[in-house]
């Protein structure tokens, strides 16, 4: 029996406190991407270039002498027009076609090209890592992590907190949830759907940003770092119900602990592969995710 | 319509200064090299090497009277970029020599190229050992060193620094990955160091923390690993996160800390050893002449694929100059065993394999700088010639 | 459509008097140029049949393409002969398409994409990793060959001879597909574009069209490829990349999703593009990444939306009394 118990303490739950860690990224950075496929019907393939734009800026600011924490409230705030210009300026455009799905993923895809190679363009091809502003490590039972990663499975919980409570118990979040159910009864009854839409468009635009901000010191950042998340960020999309927020932490958590708890037994190049293997078969089993679509869920 | 990064200007100028020098028709060299892309911080250094080099051949005459002229395309990393832009340089640039190709897929693709066109190439950056093994090519040069000599010289250097050490290896899954940590592991090995296991992460990792539960309970006193660029900066950083530098010797593959990540790296890189064939320390007249003129023109150190790709062009000089020809069959005959000057000290080309022989330098980093700790000769580093084309 | 005639029409004529006038002038490089050009508007003929037609935007056509290259150049380096390469690639990437198609047949719209946008990177991973395939190095050493078509023999080295009997080929291909998508099959691909759900309710088999739909593409793409190492004399994994997707996907939507003949200009114009752009600036995506961006938005049926009907319009004018 210890040998089970020392087994869980020295392997098992180092790894999957590691898996959360990951998981907590993987879910700021597709909390975003479902609110925008969630709520506009867009498929934003831009999205990890958004998320490394707000660890590039708050590289360039960084370097002016800004502290840290004044970035994590700055880079989103700077995000935000930003997506809203995208929105109303670009997708906007090509919203009303027949194949919305294939047009915007079309257009944000070419958008995603042009930032990656502006980010070379401007800041060089060489990596970047901002220092990590909490030193040093905590110990608990044997167990060590280090302290920035803890305060990021805070904040990250803190956060997706903060978001859930802005869906659904505001009336700014009842505004989004209607205009996603049905945007021209909505428009009729007075929400201003054009503005919403731009607006959720920013929101997770800069939501992505953060998640860059809060990701870069430890996991550096370089003109490509876009492509790190996008297979698993759109799988834990997928797999949690496009627009649902219960969705995307549950199967972001479930994901990534499968990822580092297989990884102990089988060589880690099946990692990708496996995870695909689960959104082919949530796809061709219940379509719609395990939670459903925002505001019909 | 190609992108002329002329260096006449420079010359012209230079060459009115010592009367007599006139233009005749120039010596072309063609520069295939990723510009963008992954590896496009490689191909930045490699850039930087030539124009010096050729800005220097330049100011002293030129080569045999005519001037060396550069002409760069980008490969984007791709074999297939590659394969089209060297047809392109061969076929309308008409150039007489080809060099700059980084990935090894490239380099062979592009040495194809080269056979059926009639020319030679060199490459001043892929390691791969098959280049110059069992895919070599009586038309492919290799001026740097090759992942044989790099694995030989830091063997040597466990063998009297950490003997009998135990090793945990982690590489990238993929070919190069896989065939370093191969290559270092027999060198290791026959000299005394067991391995107490292995891991490859796949290409573009963005958490190695996974696998340190593993790297944990190994207990290693050594770790050899041949990851490289952005995958290094995660990797390090994220072993000083978690503590596990403080008892740990990392050694591995030359590319894997360089100038292009070593910033980004930061103290985490303090006390990384590996075997090498250049380093801005090495303490010669020559190198700290080649070091001063680098960082003038580029406010940048050079690293291995700098001084390289400095270094050949001096070898097709001097090659070019001995056969009193740019004729293909000629250089080639002269290219034979050629020995020429470079930053690093003298090399030779060796005839059988056209592969580089060179002494390999052990460097460690200390202060942010790659530290020479000790060298191994040429011919110790070298392994035997395994090409079947002569 | 005869808009389309006249534009094949067009294209085979320039491509002639190009082939004769680069052969006049000992021409290799621009020739060849021009040959893989055309390789890559078979991959981008297999995109439109899927995106311009039955309406799936597919993200991972170079699974197929590269499958192609990489079957045709193992076995032209055992069996130096066209024909085998060309007959072992229809039939393995019939089998494939087949495979395939059974997976994505579900599913339309984004998630198409994202399925295909996987099967297409695991596939690239696998074939990186195997060191039987070269693994990153990738395969060189395939051998230049004879093409013996009874009355003539084609080499593969020759510049001008391989550019026209790859024409030939891509033409073909036009040819099949314009054909076929005339037909009462075509017709129903075109419906399913337009909503597949009510196409259902008419009685109709819509799994079984998609799935034939699925192979003709795969097929299509794998035989563009299978050209590329008779061209080249290698293959690397970066066929399979997602650039190479992504590239045909560029090249349809400019040139005109559901046009077919948009696919061969869309084509010719960025192999054009990138090379001529690639050798003022490094940073050649960015423009290609806002022209795309601007047929998107401001050309949604492409360059094809403009040229075809100002060529109806010159047609109708010739025929009135």
């Amino acid at each position: 029996m210890s040998g089970a118990v020392e087994y869980f303490q020295y392997v098992l739950a180092p790894q999957m406190l590691i898996g959360l860690v990951l998981g907590v990224a993987v879910i700021l950075v597709a909390l975003g991407l479902t609110i925008i496929f969630g709520l506009l019907d867009v498929i934003n393939m831009s999205h990890g270039e958004f998320y490394a734009l707000g660890a590039f800026i708050a590289v360039a600011l960084g370097t002016i002498g800004l502290p840290f924490w004044l970035l994590l409230i700055l880079v989103p705030l700077v995000m935000l027009p930003v997506g809203y210009i995208v929105e109303r300026g670009l997708i906007q455009r090509v919203f009303h076609t027949g194949e919305r799905h294939v047009t915007t993923l079309l257009l944000t895809f070419g958008l995603g090209l042009v930032l990656e190679d502006t980010f070379g363009l401007v800041f060089g091809p060489n990596p970047y890592k901002p220092d990590i502003p909490i030193a040093g490590g905590v110990e608990a039972f044997g167990i060590f992590l280090p302290s920035y990663r803890l305060f990021l499975i805070v904040i990250g919980g803190a956060i997706i907190a903060a978001v859930a409570f802005m869906v659904y118990r505001t009336r700014l979040g009842a505004m989004v949830r209607a205009a996603a159910y049905d945007r021209h009864m909505a428009a009729s009854l007075g929400v201003p759907v054009q503005h919403v839409y731009a607006g959720a468009f920013a929101f997770g635009v800069a939501l992505a940003g953060l998640a860059g901000v809060l990701l870069a010191p430890i996991y550096s950042v370089f003109p490509t770092m876009g492509r790190d998340f996008i297979l698993i960020a759109f799988t834990v999309v997928i797999v949690g119900g496009m627009g649902s927020i219960a969705g995307v932490v549950v199967a972001g958590l479930l994901l990534t602990q499968v990822q580092a708890i297989v990884s102990l037994y089988i060589s880690p190049v099946w990692s990708d592969p496996i995870v695909f293997g689960i959104m082919v078969a949530m796809l061709m089993v219940r379509p719609q995710g395990l939670f459903g679509r925002l505001g019909h869920g | 319509m190609t992108y002329y990064r002329t260096t006449m200007i420079a010359a012209l100028l230079s060459a009115t200064a010592i009367s007599g020098a006139y233009a005749a028709d120039p010596i072309k060299i063609g520069v295939v090299t990723p510009l963008s892309g992954t590896y496009a911080g490689i191909g930045q250094q490699v850039k930087w090497g030539l124009e010096l080099a050729t800005k220097e051949v330049n100011a002293a005459g030129g080569i045999m009277g005519r001037q060396v002229e550069l002409t760069f395309e980008d490969e984007e990393a791709n074999p297939s970029v590659a394969v089209q832009k060297a047809d392109k340089l061969f076929q309308v640039g008409k150039v007489d020599f080809l060099t700059g190709t980084v990935n090894s897929g490239s380099t062979l693709a592009v040495g194809q190229v080269a056979e059926r066109a009639g020319k030679l190439i060199a490459t001043t950056v892929s390691f791969a050992d098959s280049i110059t093994g069992d895919k070599c090519s009586p038309n492919v040069y290799r001026v740097n060193a090759r992942a044989g000599q790099q694995s030989a010289a830091l063997a040597v250097w466990l063998s009297k620094e950490r003997p009998k050490a135990q090793v945990f290896y982690l590489g990238p899954d993929y070919e190069m990955g896989r065939s370093t940590v191969a290559a270092f592991k027999s060198s290791a090995e026959k000299v005394g160091a067991s391995s107490t296991g292995e891991i490859f992460a796949p290409l573009d990792s963005k958490d190695y923390t996974q696998y340190f539960g593993q790297l944990r309970a190994a207990k290693p006193q050594v770790l050899y690993t041949s990851v490289a660029g952005n995958d290094t900066v995660r990797l390090f950083t994220q072993l000083q996160e978690f503590g596990l530098l403080n008892n740990l010797t990392v050694v591995g593959a030359s590319g894997t800390v360089t100038a292009q990540n070593i910033g980004a790296i930061g103290k985490a890189a303090e006390g990384f050893v590996t075997g090498v064939g250049y380093s801005a320390e090495i303490d010669t007249p020559e190198n700290k002449k080649f070091v001063t003129a680098f960082r003038a023109a580029n406010k940048a150190d050079p690293d291995l694929y700098g001084a390289d790709s400095y270094g050949m062009v001096y070898a097709y000089k001097a090659a070019v100059e001995k056969a009193k020809s740019t004729d293909t069959d000629k250089v080639r005959a002269a290219f034979a065993d050629l020995k020429w000057s470079t930053p690093q000290g003298e090399k030779t080309l060796r005839a059988g394999d056209h592969q580089a022989v060179q002494t390999m330098y052990v460097v460690r980093v200390t202060g942010g700088k790659f530290k020479i700790v000790s060298q191994v000769k040429g011919e110790d580093a070298i392994g035997p010639d395994t090409c079947k084309r002569h | 459509m005869r808009a389309s005639h006249v534009l094949v029409g067009i294209l085979v004529t320039a491509s002639l008097i190009f082939a004769a006038v680069g052969a006049a002038m000992n021409d290799t490089f621009y020739l060849r140029l021009a040959t893989e050009a055309l390789i890559y508007a078979g991959l981008a003929l297999s995109v439109d049949i899927l995106l311009g037609y039955t309406g799936l935007l597919s993200l991972g056509q170079a699974l197929f393409f590269g499958m192609g290259a990489y079957l045709s150049a193992l076995v032209l380096m055992i069996v130096p002969s066209f024909w085998a390469a060309f007959a072992a690639t229809a039939v393995v990437s019939a089998i494939a398409g087949l495979v395939g198609g059974f997976i994505v047949n579900r599913v339309r719209g984004a998630y198409f994409a994202l399925i295909t946008f996987g099967m297409a990177q695991i596939a690239a991973k696998v074939v990186y990793n195997t060191r039987a395939l070269g693994a990153s190095d990738g395969l060189i050493g395939v051998p230049v060959i004879n093409i013996n078509l009874g009355i003539a023999s084609i080499s593969s080295a020759s510049p001008a001879a391989f550019f026209i009997f790859v024409l030939s080929l891509i033409v073909i291909f036009y040819v099949l597909s314009a054909y076929l998508l005339d037909t009462p099959f075509g017709r129903l691909l075109i419906a399913l574009r337009a909503n597949e759900n009510r196409v259902q309710f008419l009685g109709y088999r819509t799994m079984t069209a998609r799935l034939a739909a699925y192979v003709i593409a795969a097929m299509i793409a794998a035989l563009s490829g299978a050209l590329y190492p008779m061209l080249r004399g290698f293959v690397s994994p970066e066929l399979l990349f997602f650039a190479t997707s992504g590239n045909a996907v560029i090249t349809v939507v400019t040139g005109g999703a559901g046009t077919l003949v948009g696919a061969l200009y869309g084509s010719l114009l960025l192999t054009l593009l990138k090379s001529v752009v690639g050798s003022y600036t490094e940073h050649h995506l960015i423009v290609i990444g806002l022209l795309f961006m601007g047929a998107v938005v401001f050309l949604p049926k492409g360059l094809m939306g403009v040229v075809r009907p100002a060529i109806e319009r010159m047609l109708a004018r010739e025929t009135k009394p």
